[in-house]
């Protein structure tokens, strides 16, 4: 059985956890507070864990902090406030591998789940593997695993061989396991204003709900846009590009 | 002597001189009369004596030669001699033997005459009043001796009526003169008596006239006239500047200054004395009569400025802006009222009049009045002030104003004067502050109270997702989690329904009646809504509510409120102290609620920053804050001062800085009211 551990100052919260995760056939680890969640993390290690943010003495972000420093490959999934981009933000900077909106969803609970065990499964939680293809004169780079500063050259890379290939159409399609941090969404950003300068349209898919609302946030929308498959963003960039 | 007090002036002067003059005059005609009749008679007998002398010296030889003829020619020559005539009624003359040797009466000698006067051998003379021929006489004898023998006897008779005559025209002039004497007299003293009755009864008509309001008369006197004519024309320009004089002058002592000019000397209530007291010139009477012009004109002045202030007193009654009423001080019966009043409350003057003040303000008449109620003779200098006192306009319709009353005398009544002031939109500015400021205080919570929110709202959501979860699996739920996840659903709504309605409660506008509550409500309350986000920002929160506490009168939210702004100042006051000394040290906000001086005690003491001593006591002003711009208005601590004070309540600041902050409020004790407790 595969351990996951709970860290929420809210009794009624980990119950619902304990039930929740139980059917799903996790070993459900549950802690109170911030101190005993590290205390009780490194004596078991769960691969996963689910930690609030706002929990009074050590909070949700020193949780993420020690564990990413004890164990960098564990998957944190913080749950915040509803609506609380901002603190969804900072937790991905602090290199959080997913967030789940409260309260919380069994869609959003199960998706990130699911993500989770993905990541873990490709072994490669912790870093990214980027390859470019094309499919009738549409550049599609796939994104695979954490997007990170350490995945700037690969990204790059990529997009100068598509750039030389004379690609004005490009799809971003990330994979069910990526995830980002604060310098990933930087590097992003910088892709994505320079491909504007130089008129190419970008089309991004395949992201889940939550990063979603993320990428919205920080103003990714406004030089590509989102879509739920790769088929729709092939068929809505084709139709741009004809039009061009 | 009741008759004697209504005689005038003149008639006493008169009436006491006239009987002091009579009864001189007879003391003196007595006097006189004893005095003259004495003397006259005795010279006259003296007179008689000596002639009878003179004979009987003459006659010896003509005795002793029983010379008759020499002896009645003696006797006629002495009776006839110049003035005697009328005196001398008769002469004659006797010897030893008593025989009569000659006599100068023209009829028959009377013989009884012979013995009725005799010498004694001893005696030189001898006098007796007689009659003689039925005329009253004084019968003179005196002894002729020849050697040591008496020879004869010479008898003079004077003539009684004669001397009375003479005494009778004596007193008669004398009488004539005193009388003259007396009658100059009453004339000098009815001439004096009319000169000073005169004024007299003028001043009295003056002074009736006067009474009746006629301030237009003028003394009239003729010693008076000289120094009166030459005033006269500018008598109205002397009022004016007299009474200019007495403003400047008035205003000077008021104002204090010391560099006003110089007043002249002797000056008496504020006027200079010589506006008042003239050289005197002429007698008492031209004096009084030139007081009295003076007394007229200062009434004049003074009655002009009487009707002066009263007309300023009475437009400040009629178009006052704020009701004013005069009351009886012992039944609050409605005296007067001015039109602010009428308008005010609705009424009409004559409807107002006659009406207890106690139906205006029926729940307040005792705190107003009580005052003057208890005391027979109030001070006039008690004032009492009542605020927020809740009033009722014709028709019930209730507002608020503050009430200042004070004893005073309305047509010789004891009075007091009360005026109301119309604060209900003041309460009600204060109630939108009060409300606005609760409103910020409620954004400045939300995302506390939003958090505090998504709590139950997550279990609950977690719940009904399991539910669904099993449904959908069809599988069985194990009872005992099914009972886990319903009971735990049920109890979280309950939560989230609390805190919502303490929300609402704390962001309702407070009713304007206060309750009965125990101070731990509120305390509760707040924490119900903060307690998450301060244990979030890892302030340690601390109660210490004693659950025996006494109701206080009050508004649970306004009083929310008030802990609501203390408890955030004790949070931002520990998060600036953690910016210098980190967040390692455990911080702690305190509350306690106890009795103090059978008084009801809270306090909010918290481990922060502490308030600088420069500050301390600007706290409490409004718009005075340290935070940074548009952290705050500053009107926190202003407005729970403000609350604090209208429950008679007090707050209490002890601060230390990088120790501490204490703030103790302290409220009375509201008694449970009598009826209630009877009941229980």
């Amino acid at each position: 059985m595969k351990k996951i551990l709970v860290i929420d100052d809210e009794k009624p919260t980990l119950t619902m956890f304990r039930l929740f995760l139980g059917v799903y056939g996790f070993d459900v680890l549950t802690a109170e507070n911030g101190l005993e969640g590290i205390e009780i993390f490194e004596k078991e290690r769960p691969p996963i864990v689910i930690t609030d943010i706002k929990m009074p003495g050590i909070d949700g972000f020193e949780v993420l902090r020690r564990i990413k420093e004890m164990s960098p490959e564990t998957d944190v999934i913080v749950v915040t406030g509803h609506g609380d981009m901002d603190l969804a933000i900072q937790a991905l900077n602090l290199n959080a591998t997913d967030f789940i909106n409260k309260p919380i969803q069994k869609a959003a609970l199960d998706a990130a789940l699911s993500r989770a065990e993905e990541r873990l499964k490709s072994a490669r939680a912790c870093e990214s593997d980027i390859s470019v293809r094309t499919v009738d004169d549409v550049g599609i780079i796939d994104i695979l695993g954490n997007l990170n500063s350490r995945s700037e050259p690969m990204l790059l890379e990529a997009y100068e061989t598509l750039t030389r290939e004379g690609r004005d159409r490009i799809i971003l399609h990330f994979d069910r396991s990526f995830s980002v941090n604060g310098a990933g969404i930087a590097i992003l950003i910088q892709l994505l204003t320079e491909s504007k300068k130089r008129n190419q349209s970008v089309a991004v898919c395949g992201l889940p709900e939550n990063l979603r609302k993320v990428f919205s946030m920080v103003g990714i929308t406004r030089f590509a846009r989102i879509f739920d498959s790769e088929g729709d963003a092939m068929e809505s960039i084709r139709q741009a590009g004809s039009g061009n | 002597m009741f008759r004697l007090h209504n005689l005038s002036f003149r008639n006493k002067i008169l009436f006491s001189t006239l009987i002091t003059m009579f009864l001189l005059s007879a003391g003196i005609a007595l006097a006189t009369r004893w005095v003259l009749v004495r003397n006259m008679t005795s010279e006259l007998e003296l007179r008689g004596i000596a002639i009878a002398q003179s004979i009987a010296d003459l006659s010896r030889s003509y005795i002793l030669t029983r010379d008759i003829p020499n002896l009645v020619s003696l006797a006629f020559d002495a009776a006839q001699l110049g003035e005697r005539k009328p005196l001398i009624a008769y002469i004659f003359i006797v010897d030893t033997q008593s025989k009569l040797l000659a006599h100068t009466f023209t009829r028959p000698f009377p013989e009884e005459l012979l013995d009725v006067n005799a010498v004694a051998p001893e005696q030189n003379h001898s006098v007796r009043l007689i009659h003689v021929f039925d005329n009253p006489a004084y019968d003179i004898a005196v002894p002729v001796r020849e050697g040591i023998y008496q020879i004869g006897t010479i008898h003079v008779g004077l003539n009684k009526k004669h001397i009375d005559h003479l005494i009778a025209k004596l007193r008669l002039t004398f009488l004539g003169l005193i009388s003259a004497i007396a009658t100059i007299f009453v004339l000098i003293i009815n001439w004096l008596s009319k000169y000073i009755s005169k004024p007299i009864v003028q001043f009295t008509r003056m002074a009736d006239e006067i009474s009746r309001g006629n301030l237009d008369v003028q003394f009239d006197f003729p010693g008076a006239s000289a120094g009166k004519t030459a005033s006269s024309p500018g008598r109205e320009k002397d009022l004016d500047e007299m009474h200019c004089e007495i403003t400047c002058f008035a205003g000077a002592m008021r104002s204090g200054r010391t560099d006003a000019p110089p007043s002249p000397s002797g000056t008496r209530a504020g006027i200079p004395s010589e506006f008042l007291f003239r050289q005197p010139v002429g007698d008492e009477v031209v004096q009084l009569a030139e007081a009295f012009n003076n007394m007229i004109r200062s009434i004049k002045l003074y009655r002009s400025k009487l009707r002066e202030s009263e007309e300023k007193y009475r437009s400040l009654f009629d178009s006052g802006p704020d009701p004013i009423f005069v009351l009886d001080r012992a039944t609050f019966e409605i005296l007067d009222a001015n039109p602010s009043a009428e308008r005010t409350y609705g009424y009409f003057r004559e409807e107002l009049l006659g009406k207890s003040f106690a139906e205006l303000v029926p729940e307040h008449t005792e705190e107003i009045l009580y005052n003057f109620h208890c005391r027979e003779e109030p001070d006039e200098e008690t004032l009492s002030i009542s605020q927020k006192v809740r009033t009722y306009r014709k028709g019930g319709i209730p507002f608020y104003v503050n009430v200042h009353a004070c004893p005073t005398i309305y047509r010789d009544r004891p009075a007091i004067i009360v005026a109301t002031n119309d604060v209900t939109q003041m309460i009600e500015k204060d109630a939108q502050l009060v409300q606005a400021s609760k409103m910020t205080a409620l954004g400045e919570m939300s995302s506390g109270v939003a958090h505090e929110l998504n709590q139950p709202l997550n279990s609950i959501k977690m719940g009904s997702e399991f539910l669904r979860m099993m449904i959908e699996k069809e599988g069985a739920v194990p009872p005992d989690q099914l009972h886990t996840v319903v009971d735990e659903m049920s109890s979280q709504v309950d939560r989230a329904s609390e805190i919502i309605s303490t929300l609402r409660e704390f962001g309702r506008k407070a009713e304007l009646v206060e309750e009965r509550l125990n101070i731990n409500r509120p305390i509760r309350g707040v924490f119900a809504l903060l307690g998450q986000q301060l244990s979030l920002q890892n302030i340690h929160v601390v109660l210490e509510l004693d659950d025996a506490l006494p109701p206080i009168l009050a508004h649970n939210n306004k009083l929310q409120q008030v802990l609501f702004n203390l408890v955030t100042n004790a949070r931002d006051a520990i998060n600036q102290k953690r910016q210098t000394v980190g967040n390692a040290v455990l911080q702690t906000i305190r509350i306690r609620s106890f009795m103090e001086n059978d008084r009801v005690a809270v306090s909010v003491s918290d481990s922060g920053t502490g308030i600088p001593e420069h500050i301390r006591d600007k706290i409490f002003e409004p718009f005075f804050t340290t935070k940074e711009a548009g952290q705050g208005m500053g009107l926190g601590l202003s407005i729970t001062y403000g609350i604090v004070r209208d429950y008679g309540g007090d707050i209490e600041v002890r601060s230390e800085e990088d120790v501490g902050t204490t703030f103790k409020l302290t409220f009375p004790v509201h008694p449970v009211p009598a009826e209630e407790s009877r009941r229980r």
